[in-house]
Parts: structure tokens; C-alpha cells; sequence
């Protein structure tokens, strides 16, 4: 049973890979995992995407009748909130997917391998992040097809982007980073439902938040949800929104939440991934 | 690069807490290099616990583990090239199908694309899983999973491969196919750590064993010097009628040294003889005139290990936490 010699391993890990480059192919092949689960995972995406379509014609035609926004279509009211609610509902989709991954054995031999550790959590991150795109694309071409009318300029559509972009990556890795702390799909879909839910609901995402009461209203002039939906609304239709100093200037305030939000959050799921290969 | 002649693991006083539970205490374990070395317990004994530090994945709270000379530590990385680690459930994307996992895995591990595609190749090729290789891995049995696992852990030849639990909860077949390709690897000369409920497991594939229980070493040695302190072969008897229990404990005890196990209605005699033995109780039952629903000649399990070794069953305290038992303790019975 006994050998006297025993194979060298075939190939050692190259050692030109090192640091950065190493870094950066890891953290792509394991987008690419990521990625790759998209298709054969559909309900995860229909989880992003059902949502705000349900919310949509919920809104549109059968609460919107109800509702009048003095100076603005209701659909060209609803649309921008709608993508405002989808942007936020990005940490739900993030934290259910880390939930169940990090838990998943496939992490464990991820670790146990010769490969840059960072990379696992940048992958996580990556992979999150293009599926909460597609699942926004996919929510603005339902509202584009149902006759939603945005008046962008080529400068707009750019700032647009830029902070759609700046707030899917805020939120995913806040997403990341309550996955890796409730550790089961289930409770973060409930911590998603009391807590997520409302803020977004608050947010003048249906309604004006100048109608509200006090108590609803001062939270929604400070909810970073209303910079948001403000934000899209601004740019998207121009429509002003006014109240507090974020209403007021929804674009930077928009952005200064998003950079707040990283700043905390990206040094906390850090923490708590290094915690969690420390055992 | 590796020091060739410090075993393939060294680890002394190694403890783990978590909380007030203490999961590994003082374990000490060497294991050398080309050898297949088992760490033997139920359920919660710790086995996982001391399999994740030396892979690295738990930093332990004591003492010290090298592996092939690296410590896991302070040469976390060396220790990571060296090693593989099939974990207790299937350390593979289930997403993903069984081909892509693989490429993956040797991507991973620094070979190119084309590189990792044939190397995919070669391991289908060996382990048999061509046909299911582009199937999605959550729709695989559990016993073709196993096979895709350990293909994944040869992606390069290991110096150490660490198989934690390999056959729990896979069907007898599955578990044939899983102990010949371990058979094989071992032929070729991997040291080879392995962790099992089932005594008749590492009877089967190790050099030394290791019986583990609550974080501590009980007992260590070859599978025959075990055996040899647990006792080959038992005959168990099962009375018809509870009450009888007595009347048939004070027949065999007669000629055998009983032990009774009441709430199975079970008297169990040690039957080094074998089928002699067999004929001998059968003989005293008849005599005794106490209706039995079996009489069965069987290999020592694990409680019998623990009740030879330490003269209490198994999980007299049951606790999970260590090894997050995350399925009811089966003890297999091999009549």
C-alpha cells in the first residue's frame, strides 16, 4: 500500500501570477462562475425582475387610476420610482445569492486553493453586480415597451448611467454583505420584506412625498431612497422634487449617499469575509 | 519548495474552541508520507473541525500543524498548493455542469484554457464521467457528485489529499466505486487523509487509524490492532419477547462474555470463531427454549469500537455542533 515516491504536483501554480495580475484573472474566472449560473438559475433573475413588473401594473393600471400628479403623467411619475424601488430591491437579489453561496461547499474548496482570497469576495461582487444590471435593463425596457416617455439629453443619459451604475454597486455589495451575515436565503428575503420593502415604498416612489404625513414624510425626506428616485425622476423627465436638502439637489445627493454607503459597507463585508476564513 | 522529508502532517496539541464548546483538544497527529491515515469518529467527535484546520479554512486556537513542513498559519499559501480538500458535501458549483466545475477548478489553479480543458478531459476520462459531464451538477446523484469531487481534487496530483467524509450518505454501490478509485490513488502513492463514521471504512482503506471523540484521541493504531482490541465478530440475538431478555442474557453468559443492549432487545456475544460461534449460540437458544426473531453473525461497527475502547457507547452525550451534524447519526449494521 506503501509508495516510496510520490508524484511532484503537475503544475505549481505559475509564479508570474502573482499579486495583481493574480488578482484580476481570479476575480474573472469567478465572475464567470457567477455569471454562467444566471441562465440556469432563472428564478433568481425573475426574483429581480417580477417584482418591479408586478409593481408596475399594480400602479398603472389599477392604483394609477386614483392617483394624479399635478403637472406630470402618472406613467412618466411611476417609471422613474420604479427603477428607484428595483436599484434598492438589488440588496435583496445580492444578499439571497450570497446567502446561499457562501454557505455552499464550492467556497470552501475556493479557499482551501491556491488563490488570491480577495478574489472570492470580487467575484461574488461582480457576478451580483451585472445580474442587478440585467435585471434593471430588463425592468427599463418593460417600462420603454408599455410607453413610458423619458426626455434625455445626451449629457443626462450619461449622469444617468453613471449613478444608476455607481448605486448597483452600492447596493450589491451591501446586498454581499448582509448574505454573508444572515447566512440563510430565507431571512434575508424576510429582512428584505420589512425592512427594504417599506423604505422603498416611502420614497415617493408612488406618490408625492409632499402629501404625506409628518411622521412618513420625514422619514421619506431622508430616506436615501428618495434622493434616488428623485435623482432619476430629475434627469429622466425633469421633474423637480423639493423638501429637504436632498430633494433639493436629488443628483449629488444621490451620489454622497452611494459613496457613504461603500464607505461603510465595503470595509465591514471585508471584515466580516476575513472573519469568516478566520473561523 | 517542499521539504520532502517532514511528513505529509505534524500537528501537536491542536485545539479549536467555539464558544464554550470545545470542538479539537490537544489532538496530535502525524501522518507520513505515503500512507493513508483515518480519523475515525461519530458525528460531532471533531473529525471536520481538525480536517478544516489543517486545510487551512479554521484557525486553530492552540498548538501546531505543518503540513509537508508548511505551517497553516503563518504559510497558509504553501500549505493550500500541497493539499486538496474534498469536503463533506460536495465542494463543487452545482450550477455549473460537472465539465465547466472542473475547467474551472484548473483554471483556477493557473493552467491556461486549452490546458484546462484537456486536463477536464483526462480526469472525466479516469473517473468515468464522461456521459454526465455536461450535465448541471445539482441534478447529479449523490454518488456521481462524489466522483466529480474528487476528480476536482486531482485537477493537480495532490501531495495531500484530505477526503472528509467521503461515502456518508451514499448508497452501498456508490460507496464501492468510491473506495476502489481511493484504492487506486493510494496505489499511486498519495498520502491520504480520511475521515468516516464507519469503521469498517477505514478497516478498508487505511494504514493507521485514529478514533476520535469530543476533540480527543481515544485510541490509535492499525486497523488489525483495533480490530484485534475491539473483537473480529459478533453474534447478536434478538429475543422475541422483552422479558426474556434475562433468561437469555444468563443462558449465553454461560460460555460467552454478553453485553445487553435493552432497547434494542439484543444480547451480543464477541464470535472470534466465527461461524463456531454462531453454532454455539444458536445451540444455547435452543436449549433455553426463548423465542428469538434473529440470530445474525455481524462485523464491529463503530460502537462497538467505543464500547470496547472506552467502555461507554457512543454519543452517550450526543452534541453536532463540531461537525454540524447536519444529518441524524447512522451507524451501519453490516449483518
Amino acid at each position: 500500500m506503501n509508495a516510496t515516491t510520490i508524484s511532484p504536483p503537475r503544475a505549481v501554480r505559475n509564479s508570474r501570477a502573482h499579486g495583481a495580475r493574480r488578482y484580476v484573472t481570479d476575480t474573472l474566472l469567478l465572475t464567470g462562475r457567477s455569471l454562467r449560473s444566471i441562465p440556469r438559475v432563472p428564478e433568481r433573475l425573475l426574483d429581480v425582475t417580477i417584482q418591479p413588473i408586478v409593481f408596475i401594473l399594480l400602479f398603472l393600471y389599477v392604483f394609477g387610476s386614483a392617483i394624479h400628479v399635478a403637472g406630470i403623467s402618472y406613467k412618466d411619475y411611476l417609471f422613474p420610482g420604479i427603477i428607484g424601488q428595483s436599484l434598492a430591491f438589488g440588496i435583496i437579489g445580492a444578499g439571497v445569492a450570497t446567502s446561499s453561496d457562501m454557505t455552499e461547499g464550492v467556497v470552501d474548496r475556493f479557499r482551501s486553493m491556491p488563490i488570491s482570497r480577495l478574489s472570492i469576495i470580487s467575484g461574488q461582487v461582480m457576478g451580483q453586480f451585472c445580474e442587478a444590471l440585467l435585471g434593471i435593463v430588463i425592468t427599463v425596457g418593460v417600462g420603454l415597451a408599455l410607453g413610458w416617455d423619458p426626455h434625455l439629453t445626451a449629457l443626462h443619459a450619461v449622469e444617468l448611467v453613471a449613478l444608476m451604475v455607481l448605486a448597483i454597486f452600492a447596493f450589491t455589495w451591501t446586498g454581499v454583505l448582509f448574505g454573508m451575515l444572515v447566512r440563510s436565503p430565507d431571512a434575508m428575503q424576510g429582512m428584505g420584506f420589512i425592512i427594504i420593502l417599506p423604505l422603498t415604498f416611502m420614497a415617493g416612489t408612488f406618490v408625492p412625498i409632499a402629501g404625506l404625513d409628518a411622521v412618513p414624510r420625514a422619514i421619506a425626506d431622508w430616506d436615501p431612497i428618495s434622493a434616488l428616485v428623485a435623482a432619476v425622476r430629475s434627469l429622466t423627465q425633469g421633474y423637480p422634487s423639493s423638501g429637504s436638502w436632498q430633494l433639493d439637489h436629488p443628483e449629488i445627493a444621490m451620489a454622497l449617499w452611494c459613496l457613504l454607503i461603500l464607505a461603510i459597507v465595503v470595509p465591514l463585508a471585508l471584515r466580516r469575509f476575513n472573519r469568516m476564513l478566520a473561523g | 519548495m517542499t521539504d520532502s522529508h517532514a511528513p505529509a502532517i505534524e500537528a501537536i496539541g491542536l485545539t479549536k474552541r467555539f464558544g464554550d464548546f470545545t470542538a479539537v483538544e490537544s489532538l496530535d497527529l502525524r501522518v507520513q508520507t505515503g500512507t493513508v491515515v483515518s480519523l475515525l469518529g461519530p458525528n460531532g467527535a471533531g473529525k471536520t473541525t481538525m480536517v478544516r484546520m489543517l486545510a487551512t479554512l479554521l484557525r486553530p486556537d492552540s498548538g501546531r500543524a505543518r503540513v509537508a513542513g508548511h505551517d497553516v498559519v503563518s504559510e497558509p499559501d504553501k500549505v493550500r498548493r500541497v493539499i486538496s480538500l474534498t469536503g463533506q458535501f460536495a465542494a463543487l458549483d452545482k450550477n455549473l455542469t460537472a465539465a465547466e466545475n472542473l475547467r474551472l477548478m484548473a483554471r483556477l489553479r493557473g493552467h491556461g484554457r486549452i490546458a484546462a480543458r484537456t486536463i477536464a478531459g483526462a480526469l472525466m476520462e479516469r473517473f468515468d464521467i464522461e456521459a454526465i459531464g455536461d450535465r448541471v451538477v445539482k441534478n447529479l446523484s449523490g454518488g456521481e457528485r462524489r466522483r466529480v469531487d474528487l476528480a476536482a481534487s486531482l485537477i493537480d496530483m495532490p501531495q495531500l489529499l484530505v477526503l472528509d467524509e467521503p461515502t456518508t450518505g451514499l448508497d452501498p454501490r456508490s460507496r464501492q466505486v468510491v473506495w476502489s478509485t481511493v484504492r487506486d490513488l493510494v496505489a499511486e502513492g498519495v498520502t491520504l487523509l480520511l475521515t468516516t463514521q464507519y469503521l469498517e471504512e477505514a478497516d478498508a482503506l487505511a494504514d493507521r487509524v485514529v478514533l476520535i471523540d469530543h476533540g480527543r484521541e481515544i485510541a490509535a493504531g492499525t486497523p488489525a490492532q483495533l480490530k484485534a482490541r475491539v473483537g473480529e465478530q459478533r453474534v447478536d440475538t434478538v429475543v422475541t419477547d422483552a422479558a426474556q431478555l434475562e433468561r437469555l442474557d444468563q443462558a449465553l453468559s454461560a460460555s460467552f462474555a454478553t453485553s445487553v443492549a435493552r432497547d434494542q432487545r439484543t444480547v451480543s456475544v464477541p464470535a472470534p470463531n466465527e461461524a463456531a460461534d454462531l453454532t454455539r449460540v444458536a445451540q444455547a437458544i435452543r436449549e433455553s427454549g426463548i423465542a428469538v426473531d434473529e440470530v445474525a453473525l455481524r462485523r464491529p461497527t463503530l460502537d462497538d469500537a467505543f464500547l470496547a475502547l472506552t467502555g461507554r457507547p457512543v454519543n452517550a452525550d450526543l452534541d453536532g455542533e463540531a461537525d454540524s451534524a447536519h444529518e441524524p447519526i447512522t451507524h451501519e449494521v453490516a449483518r
